[in-house]
């Protein structure tokens, strides 16, 4: 790319650059994007699976020729964990497939981590849009299915040991030809995949989509000609590399490095998988060398170099370019270096492959603190780190089955806090976003009481800027269950503090197996209700039961599965979001908002604060009371100590 | 008959009387605002006039400004965090910021701050049966605790309490007991359907309104009673049905926002006068475009709607959305050298360049200025004199190496370009093609954007109506009185259920006939239920019920409505799968009075449009052209103007573009179209 700026060229650079000028580039790109937003409209609009509507579980793209080595000037806003993945899916299929046999009206289709990235569920559709011709584009998106297959039914678990379990694996091929559904296709997946007629229901929406991406292209090109569309896409590319080059110019040289943790496997908890980066920059280039990471798991937890691409994307976004647009020209300068056969980069058979999400979830969190003293005041601090499944099933009076996926876990925690503020406590993991299920529709769903969900004092990382809140659930089944919690960020504190912020709490996975009702009405969130209960998962006090740094660990897969009787209850707690900046500079006015609301009790204000506050929180909660004097002794005290040796 | 729209800037009025319409805009009073509508309706003479229905953006404004009062929120303990989450979600456009945080979380602006939201001891079951008992000594303490906080209002809303009210019920009288005599919101009684989240805001937001228009109502009544009005005060709800104003205060959150709805109803009202039913409604106001559908003759309402990101009120509402482009919008330059429009606004304060208030940055209505299509003198009925200069420092402090005139050419373009991508999105939506629609533009910037923008919008014509800026208004005059209430139980739609979805309906129906008194003899009823297929977890609302009590039969016809009603929303349906009920709706539906559009007198034979001047306007192509200047309230009926060409009127400027004509029909409205569709 030529020195020059974008936004300097003169009319006669620019029309030679990108074929058009910058008022035709400027509206098609908005028009690409446009476009994209459509089909996505429309597959949300029309998608029966929740997996889709609630979770956006999917992406959609659009990619150029291979010419352009499929360049994507637009990825949806959907699930974030499949943007970066998008331009290898499509390059990969079409370039198997052989661009030379595609005709108008195809659509080819691919689902294999290893070459597309995330996992089978994940089904790859591409359109390839002719003009004058002439392969011009691809329309293309990417969707998880409800089932795919294999032996377990949706396929979430962390158990399995081998791909064979994993269901159908499609190397690329044509789902449509010429507008003619494949027959045999469609057929591989109605007698291999469960629920088969609603997959085949969502995938004629699927190929609906792509229909009107198709035709909203074309009228487009019609309007302004090939050349024009493809420099536009050329221009929306450059613009987010010359965005993200400044933005990596503007912070000084030098290395960092980072780690994270996924704590153990499904096959034992004998073995731990550190993920760990070093990151080095120099002028407008960054490399992300993920050497040194822990080798591939030996069950279902893998994710593959394309889920590397997607968090290292994502993760740059999140610090250097948050509201850009996401295209392939974000990785025009930057380097990523992964070894064969870790946990992030698993090969088949034995590197399975399903919940890729746990050991990307660590690398977020390595890269975020690697970067973290290099970015200033734009670092993040760490998250919840995990969606923490838990699924559960029995059987109705009638003998039919109920089921109830990723519905009484921790699912949903805080984030970590940054330079705008205090942070949420309710949210998914960085990577994603998605509709909550209500509470109310998960009960009449399944029988299941959520008992309670409710944000936990001080296991926010203290900060100027505090993080998110831990969520406790508490889950009562009332029927007779079986349990499969997925829980792999429990050893060390996911939510870690940024400049000078200290660290979320740890969190947990307790059970108690209950005959009556009466032992649910007693049963509270006090720390002496953590004693009795069975320790299902994490570094847990040895006496009281509680999270603890020290603690001994328990492994969720103590039990293969956990059966329970009717009125057992699940506790989840979540990990508390890190804290942003030093807790001791936090105005003493928010600290008492904090108590006041039971962010923070009046001993935590003392301990990660330095603020002395007196009064009754939660029977006088306007009438407390800073002890200005107190306090700025206190603060001072606590200063002059190191901060890891603060109480 | 009066209509008013009470906006934050302006108070727009109408009155229909005789067959003819008066019209007339008055600054609005933030401080005092039912003076701008008393002052409306003293300026017309409201005496004599049977009906005054009323719409407000006063309480929608003062939650998105948090200028609220200070309310409790009680619910099952465990569950106040409700308030803080929401559903979870983020928006599209900021979920790879990690700094965009929820607006009405606890880390960013609460409606209810956590200490006043507190959590009662008490569980019910989705079946409606108890798990834990009502506690009343624990519910007292925290009764107490909200109490000496000095609370002015209350919002209840216990977990299942669609399903069993019981214990909502016993908590509310113990708050009367321990509270006294202050505006307590039951969400059993203002929201009855589940989905916790959103009956919780619903009834949070409502407490809120009653204590913002409590008050207000009460003056406004007097106000108008004292100019010696006799007739019935209504307010609009979200679908703009009316209510009478005491029944509107019952469940104010209906009345959250009516604006909107008013404007598609004015649409629907003017497409059945001139017989066009397929038409987009396009409201360019000054910081963004609502649009909205009207698809075979009728407008799509949804069960809720979203004020901020993800702020849930379960409120039957007409389905608008709304784009960051208006004649406010700020024009800025990207990174890359692009020229951008929205979302960011001047808003009224400072408002664009050129209005001298000091206003520096450009905006689209600066755009208009200099290329013609509006003129420095007056503007707004003449209360502005537009300042061409400011407009232009204002697009030359722009950092970007496109000479000045392209910047503004381009500026006018992509607002165009915005909206017609929105007009495309709402289309799509519903399946439609916007080419098989005529856009109807109104708002006070309509007209002058969306008049030349056929060829983008990809639209058969643009309509712009009689009085374009006061449009929404005149909705106000062209909808019935509406009561209406719903239910939730989740029952699959098999024959045993039957008896048990027919009493849902009649309770409801004989709660609302009772409500009504004598008028219910002139009632219509409608039945509706929300359904879902089995294993879905949103509904598809508002599924027609069969006349008379629901039987076995009445079972099967429900289920293949819905399929239908699935098909016509997203164009495939899954008759394989079992259909669910969830929520059970009853509209009871009194006539009242509307407005007619009146028709153009017959013009003397030979009447032509004549111009009452010229304007160049640049940048709509190659080189600058001179269009001519009409007066709109002028031009004869069936008149003819070939573009370019502009029409003026007090409150509004119509452009039409090159290659386009535009025809004045039966009620003054004017059709746009390209010159060569003839």
């Amino acid at each position: 790319m030529s020195t020059d700026r974008i936004r300097d060229l003169t009319p006669e650079a620019f029309a030679a650059r990108y074929d058009c000028d910058r008022f035709v580039a400027t509206v098609l790109g908005n028009r690409l994007e446009y476009v994209l937003d459509h089909v996505c409209q429309k597959l949300l609009a029309c998608a029966f699976s929740p997996v889709l509507r609630d979770l956006y579980d999917f992406a959609a793209t659009l990619t150029g020729p291979p010419e352009t080595n499929y360049a994507t000037p637009v990825v949806s806003k959907s699930f974030m964990a499949f943007t970066g993945t998008m331009t290898e899916s499509v390059r990969n299929t079409i370039e198997e497939y052989g661009p030379e046999r595609l005709r108008p009206g195809d659509v080819i289709i691919a689902n294999d981590p290893y070459r597309i990235g995330t996992h089978v569920n994940d089904v790859l559709f591409c359109r390839p849009v002719f003009f004058d011709g002439k392969l011009t584009t691809f329309v293309t998106i990417k969707a998880h299915q409800l089932d795919i297959g294999g032996a377990v039914p949706g396929g979430f678990s962390a158990t399995k040991t081998s791909v064979y379990e994993n269901g159908l694996v499609l190397s690329p091929r044509a789902l449509v030809q010429a507008g003619e559904p494949v027959r045999e296709t469609w057929t591989l997946f109605i007698d291999n995949a469960r629920f088969a007629p609603v997959l085949v229901r969502d995938m004629q929406t699927i190929c609906a989509c792509l229909d009107l991406g198709e035709q909203l292209l074309l009228s487009s090109l019609e309007r302004y000609g090939r050349p024009a569309l493809l420099g536009a896409m050329r221009y929306v590319c450059d613009a987010d590399a010359e965005r993200m080059a400044t933005a990596l110019a503007r912070i000084p040289d030098g290395q960092w490095k980072g780690e994270a943790l996924v704590d153990c496997d499904g096959m034992d908890a004998t073995e731990e998988f550190p993920i760990r980066c070093t990151i080095t920059k120099r002028g407008e280039h960054i490399e992300i060398d993920l050497s040194g990471t822990s080798r591939q798991a030996r069950t279902s937890i893998n994710g593959t170099f394309l889920d590397v691409k997607a968090t290292v994307g994502v993760a740059l976004k999140f610090l250097f370019d948050p509201d850009g647009r996401f295209t392939s020209g974000m990785y025009r300068n930057v380097d990523i270096v992964i070894p064969d056969g870790a946990i992030c980069s698993a090969l088949p058979p034995e590197g399975v492959v399903f919940a890729y999400g746990e050991s990307t979830n660590a690398m977020m969190l390595a890269i975020l603190q690697a970067m973290a003293s290099a970015v200033g005041e734009d670092a993040v601090a760490g998250d919840t780190g995990s969606p923490n499944v838990h699924t559960a099933h029995g059987l109705n009076p009638d003998g039919s089955l109920w089921l109830a996926v990723g519905v009484a876990g921790g699912e949903r925690g805080p984030w970590g806090a940054t330079k705008a503020g205090d942070a949420d406590s309710f949210s998914i993991f960085y990577q994603a976003n998605s509709i909550d299920t209500a509470i109310e529709v998960i009960e009449a769903d399944a029988p299941v009481v959520i008992l309670r969900r409710e944000y936990v004092a001080d296991s926010a990382g203290p900060g100027y800027n505090r993080g998110g809140a831990a969520v406790l659930k508490d889950s009562v089944f009332l029927a007779p269950a079986a349990h499969n919690p997925i829980v792999l960020r429990y050893k060390q504190p996911t939510g870690k503090g940024v400049r000078g912020g200290g660290d979320g709490t740890l969190g947990g996975v307790w059970l108690w197996q209950a005959p009556d009702d009466r032992d649910i009405a007693q049963r509270d969130t006090t720390a002496g209700s953590f004693r009795t209960a069975i320790r299902v998962a994490g570094k847990l006090d040895r006496v009281t039961g509680l999270p603890s740094l020290d603690g001994e660990y328990h492994w969720f897969g103590q039990q293969r599965e956990w059966r329970t009787a009717p009125g057992a209850t699940w506790r989840y707690l979540t990990n508390g979001g890190g804290g942003w900046g030093d807790p001791l500079d936090r105005e003493a006015e928010r600290v008492k908002r904090d108590v006041r609301d039971g962010y923070i009790s009046i001993e935590g204000a003392r301990r990660d604060y330095g603020v002395v506050i007196t009064g009754d929180p939660a029977r006088d909660p306007e009438h407390l009371v800073i002890d200005d004097a107190a306090t700025a002794w206190l603060r001072a005290a606590l200063r002059g100590a190191a901060p890891s040796a603060r109480p | 008959m009066f209509g008013v729209d009470v906006g934050g800037t302006f108070t727009d009025v109408v009155a229909f009387r005789d067959g003819k319409l008066e019209v007339t805009k008055v600054p609005s009073f933030p401080e005092d605002p039912q003076r701008s509508v008393v002052e409306g309706a003293r300026r017309l003479g409201v005496a004599g006039s049977p009906l005054f229905n009323h719409a407000s953006t006063k309480g929608l404004n003062a939650v998105l400004t948090r200028r609220l009062p200070k309310v409790g929120f009680l619910t099952t303990d465990g569950h106040r965090d409700m308030l803080d989450g929401g559903r979870a979600w983020r928006p599209f456009d900021g979920q790879l910021n990690p700094r965009w945080r929820r607006s009405f979380g606890d880390a960013n602006r609460p409606i209810v701050p956590r200490y006043l939201r507190r959590g009662i001891r008490e569980r019910m079951r989705a079946d409606g049966t108890v798990l834990l008992p009502f506690d009343a000594a624990q519910a007292r303490a925290e009764l107490e605790t909200l109490r000496d906080c000095h609370i002015e209002g209350l919002a209840i809303c216990l977990i299942n309490s669609y399903a069993n009210d019981a214990h909502e019920r016993e908590l509310a009288a113990l708050a009367r007991e321990v509270l006294g005599d202050l505006p307590i919101s039951v969400s059993s009684v203002i929201s009855p359907r589940a989905r916790e989240f959103g009956r919780a805001s619903t009834t949070v937001i409502d407490v809120v309104m009653k204590l913002l228009y409590g008050d207000y109502a009460h003056k406004l009544d007097a106000g108008l009673r004292g100019l010696g009005f006799t007739g019935d005060l209504n307010f609009a709800d979200c679908t703009a049905s009316l209510l009478p104003w005491r029944d509107a205060l019952e469940a104010p959150f209906k009345i959250l926002f009516a604006g909107p709805a008013a404007g598609t109803a004015s649409c629907r009202r003017l497409g059945e006068a001139i017989g066009e039913p397929q038409l987009i409604c396009c409201d360019v106001g000054g910081t963004s475009t609502d649009v909205s559908l009207i698809l075979r003759g009728e407008s799509f309402t949804n069960d809720s709607f979203e004020i901020e990101h993800d702020l849930v009120i379960s409120a039957l509402s007409t389905e608008v959305s709304s784009v960051g482009a208006g004649g406010g919008s700020l024009v800025a330059v990207s990174d890359s050298g692009d020229i951008t429009v929205g979302p960011a606004s001047a808003g009224a304060v400072p408002g664009p360049a050129c209005y001298g208030r000091g206003g520096t940055l450009p905006t689209v209505t600066d755009a208009c200025l200099l290329m013609g299509i509006l003129e420095p003198r007056g503007f707004a009925g003449g209360q502005l004199e537009l300042d061409a200069e400011a407009s232009k420092r204002a697009f030359e402090s722009l950092d970007t190496p496109i000479p000045l005139m392209q910047r503004v050419g381009y500026a006018y373009q992509i607002a165009i370009n915005n909206i017609a991508e929105e007009v495309a999105n709402v289309a799509i939506r519903h399946g439609s093609d916007p080419r098989d629609f005529s856009l109807v533009a109104y708002g006070a910037a309509g007209p002058m954007l969306l008049g030349s923008a056929l060829d983008t919008l990809n639209v058969k014509r643009v309509i712009v109506p009689p009085h374009p800026g006061l449009f929404s208004a005149l909705g106000l005059l062209s909808t019935d009185l509406v009561f209406s209430d719903s239910r939730s139980q989740y029952l699959l739609l098999a024959p045993e259920a039957a008896p048990q979805i027919e009493k849902i309906f009649d309770d409801m129906e004989r709660k609302l006939r009772a409500a009504v008194g004598d008028a219910a003899a002139n009632a219509t009823i409608r039945r509706s239920f929300d359904g879902r297929l089995l294993g879905q977890t949103w509904e598809t609302p508002f599924v027609d019920v069969p006349e008379g009590p629901v039987t076995a039969d009445t079972l099967v016809a429900m289920g293949t409505t819905f399929h239908a009603e699935y098909q016509r929303r997203n164009g495939l349906s899954m008759p394989m799968i079992p259909v669910q009920g969830v929520s059970y709706r009853v509209q009871l539906v009194l006539p009242a009075a509307k407005a007619e559009f009146p028709r153009l007198s017959d013009p003397p034979p030979g009447a032509k449009p004549v111009p009452i001047g010229t304007r160049t306007l640049r940048e709509l192509s190659p080189e600058p052209v001179e269009a001519s200047l009409y007066a709109r309230e002028a031009l004869p009926r069936g008149a003819c103007i070939n573009g370019p060409a502009i029409i003026q009127e007090a409150l509004c400027t119509t452009l039409v573009g090159p290659g386009q004509r535009a025809t004045v029909g039966e009620l003054g409205e004017l059709y746009i179209e390209k010159s060569e569709a003839a």
